[in-house]
């Protein structure tokens, strides 16, 4: 079939719009990121890979939020990928039950991100917060915390946020990753007398690749951006230990005034995010289903 | 068919892009009621002075009919990344208000503060409190507040005890140990927000009577290894391990620990005046004064608190009318205007003739002319990473850190930002 070129053409609002939005601000991140551009100046000086040496060498913060960055996202896509195929496997069936479950486990996502942090603050308050209540009241008293002012853990209860926020987005995708896999595959695994696990192992798995794949990736995605949450749940501390990347690139262009750094800490971030999304998608080879 | 395509698609982008220009529309800023008149921006972080800044503008717009002011409110932490960038280009924020130390200074390299100096209006401020406001000898902007940074204490309660504000730092140890002999935690302090920033003033104040410290900080002279900030660290440690400051403190929000003052559980609430009459809303039976804790002996305290001129009124050096926003800036210096914003927001005001109605402005009133107070010495912090690593140091204190540990990990990000 001949494909008539004007219709290229219909790529042009999408394309204009990705070109502004996206590589446009891309483009002007890698500019600033060789200048000391405060960013309220008009003017501003080159400095060659000055800012990328300060980032590599001379910043001790930065390297922290990396460290802490790679602990929210592991913490973040292990169990938010669980939890979330969990949930799938026990609502896949359409009842008016799973139907009524998979909105309720949906519901946090369409929360804004102040809420969430305005509720979870209030639960994990060390004097005043439910989830220590409860745990007194359950006899479970010993393991009460500070939960967001011990900056062992804080980074961790931040993750148990982010999965309860985000989880529920993720199960949508399991469940129509689980609903696509002909009901054929489970007739044969149980006539060849497969138990539930060689099942799963053996069929499910595999063929749910391809939303694993996706669940995966954007979930790393959003552990990584996760800048709302953070910002307005502990602010990066206490004592950096709850700082991510994001925003320690907010500090720096905007309570530092050092726009060219914050453009170059956003590249490095950008390449990582890059890479590591790169590996996942070879890792997890999701080109290889077939039926 | 083709044709079709070209025209559609064409269509399509122009009306996207026009869209997306239409933000730039001076339709979108204008003011739609009053045709004649010249809008000016305002905008600010005040959230809670909202009501009587309507009331204020209303009044100014009688007075003032070609003028009318659009106020617009930023959070505090939203102000400082996008209301400045507004300023850039002049459309937006002809007045607009400052944050004294990094911020004052990023704008003023910026270039975004009009000269003030010479102005009428000026001589309404009270000369001393404005100076915050003046760089290379202009006057860049005027501060309108006048807080108190340092502990709001439960006058009351300590009358019943039969306390008296401690003048030493071994006194301050016997009262706190008094409150909690009989069950009250010393000090709520918010240790999760802003804690640390606003009760480090009064911590420092006589530890570092030198008010050039963090300036011989940020050039090198000085260093937080050395005594002055050691000893801080080392008196908030001690107010931690002695239970003066509630358990678990780095996860209090500033509300739980106003709720803990309100609820009469604790004395003292680590923030400052700002927050006496939010605390009278939550218990109107509360007596409420000011007491900074002195970490020395009586004989080497020198200042008794902290203050700080803020909520700096500028006028916008890209506005194209600097004119009208001055009448404003005019509006708000008058006596009985200030009195006013003083009065229904429960703060002190650097602006001469105010008369302060509410009892608890009237109570601690003497704090202006009486006491010897210092200018908060976290805004003389200019350079934003090395106050956050400042900050740092007491919150890795507070986590169990060894204060000479943390003071040499914080040195060593204040050597890695030193410009």
């Amino acid at each position: 079939m001949r494909v008539s070129k004007s219709i290229y053409l219909f790529f042009l609002p999408g394309l204009l719009l990705y070109a502004i939005f996206f590589v446009y601000p891309t483009i002007s991140a890698l500019f600033y990121s060789f200048t000391d551009w405060d960013g309220l100046s008009s003017s501003f000086q080159f400095v060659g890979i000055a800012n990328y040496e300060r980032a590599f060498t001379g910043d001790t913060i930065f390297r922290k939020t990396i460290g802490n960055n790679l602990k929210f996202m592991l913490v973040v896509v292990v169990f938010q990928t669980l939890v979330a195929l969990a949930f799938a496997m026990i609502v896949l069936k359409n009842t008016k039950t799973t139907i009524f479950l998979r909105a309720l486990y949906f519901f946090p996502t369409i929360l804004s991100s102040v809420s969430v942090a305005f509720i979870w603050s209030f639960i994990y308050d060390p004097s005043l917060g439910i989830l220590n209540q409860v745990l007194e009241l359950v006899g479970l008293g010993f393991l009460t915390q500070n939960w967001l002012g011990n900056a062992n853990i804080a980074i961790y209860s931040l993750a148990v946020t982010q999965i309860w926020f985000h989880a529920g987005q993720m199960l949508i995708i399991f469940v129509a990753g689980l609903q696509a896999i002909p009901d054929e595959l489970y007739e044969v695994a149980k006539i060849e007398g497969a138990n539930k696990w060689q099942t799963f192992r053996r069929v499910t798995w595999p063929l749910l690749a391809p939303s694993a794949t996706i669940v995966v990736a954007y979930t790393t995605i959003q552990s990584f951006k996760a800048f709302d949450l953070v910002f307005a749940m502990t602010g990066g501390g206490p004592n950096n230990s709850t700082q991510i990347v994001a925003t320690y690139i907010f500090d720096i262009a905007f309570r530092s005034y050092q726009f060219g750094y914050a453009s170059a800490i956003s590249v490095i971030f950008m390449i990582i995010i890059a890479i590591i999304t790169f590996l996942q998608f070879k890792a997890l080879r999701s080109d290889r289903i077939s039926y | 068919m083709k044709k079709f395509a070209y025209l559609s698609s064409g269509v399509l982008a122009s009306s996207l892009l026009l869209a997306g220009c239409a933000g730039d529309s001076p339709s979108d800023t204008g003011n739609e009621g009053a045709e004649d008149s010249t809008q000016i921006s305002f905008i600010h972080w005040r959230g809670e002075d909202k009501a009587v800044l309507d009331d204020i503008i209303a009044q100014f717009e009688d007075e003032n009919p070609d003028i009318s002011v659009e106020m617009t409110i930023y959070p505090s932490e939203q102000y400082q990344a996008t209301g400045q960038r507004l300023l850039q280009d002049g459309s937006t924020g002809d007045v607009f208000t400052s944050f004294p130390g990094a911020q004052f200074e990023a704008i003023a390299s910026a270039g975004l503060f009009e000269d003030l100096s010479g102005e009428d209006f000026v001589s309404n401020f009270d000369q001393e409190l404005i100076s915050v406001g003046q760089k290379d000898g202009t006057q860049l902007a005027l501060p309108y507040q006048l807080v108190f940074n340092m502990p709001v204490y439960n006058k009351g309660m300590f009358e019943e005890l039969g306390l008296e504000v401690p003048k030493s730092w071994s006194g301050f140890q016997e009262m706190a140990d008094t409150l909690l002999e009989n069950g009250i935690t010393p000090i709520a302090f918010p240790g999760a927000d802003i804690g640390p920033n606003q009760f480090m003033n009064s911590m420092m104040m006589n530890n570092a009577p030198d008010e050039d410290v963090f300036e011989k900080l940020q050039n090198g002279e000085e260093s937080l290894t050395n005594e002055w900030w050691v000893k801080t660290l080392e008196d908030f440690q001690l107010l931690e391990q002695k239970g003066y400051i509630q358990a678990d403190a780095l996860g209090t929000s500033q509300d739980s620990a106003m709720a803990m003052v309100a609820n009469e559980e604790a004395a003292m609430l680590a923030t400052g005046s700002y927050h006496m009459s939010a605390l009278l809303d939550l218990n109107p039976d509360l007596q409420l004064d000011l007491m900074a804790p002195i970490t020395v002996e009586e004989s080497e305290a020198i200042y008794e608190g902290i203050n700080t001129a803020t909520f700096m009124l500028a006028v916008n050096s890209q506005s194209e009318k600097k004119e009208q926003a001055k009448e404003f800036i005019t509006f708000l210096s008058q006596p009985e205007i200030a009195s006013q914003y003083a009065n229904e927001t429960g703060q002190h005001l650097t602006v001469n003739d105010v008369e302060y109605e509410s009892e608890v402005l009237q109570n601690t009133a003497y704090w202006i002319d009486e006491r010897k107070t210092r200018f908060q010495p976290r805004f003389l912090i200019t350079n934003a990473q090395i106050e956050a690593a400042v900050l740092s140091s007491i919150e890795n204190v507070l986590g169990g850190a060894d204060p000479m540990t943390a003071a040499e990990e914080a040195q060593q990000l204040v050597e890695e930002n030193r410009e």
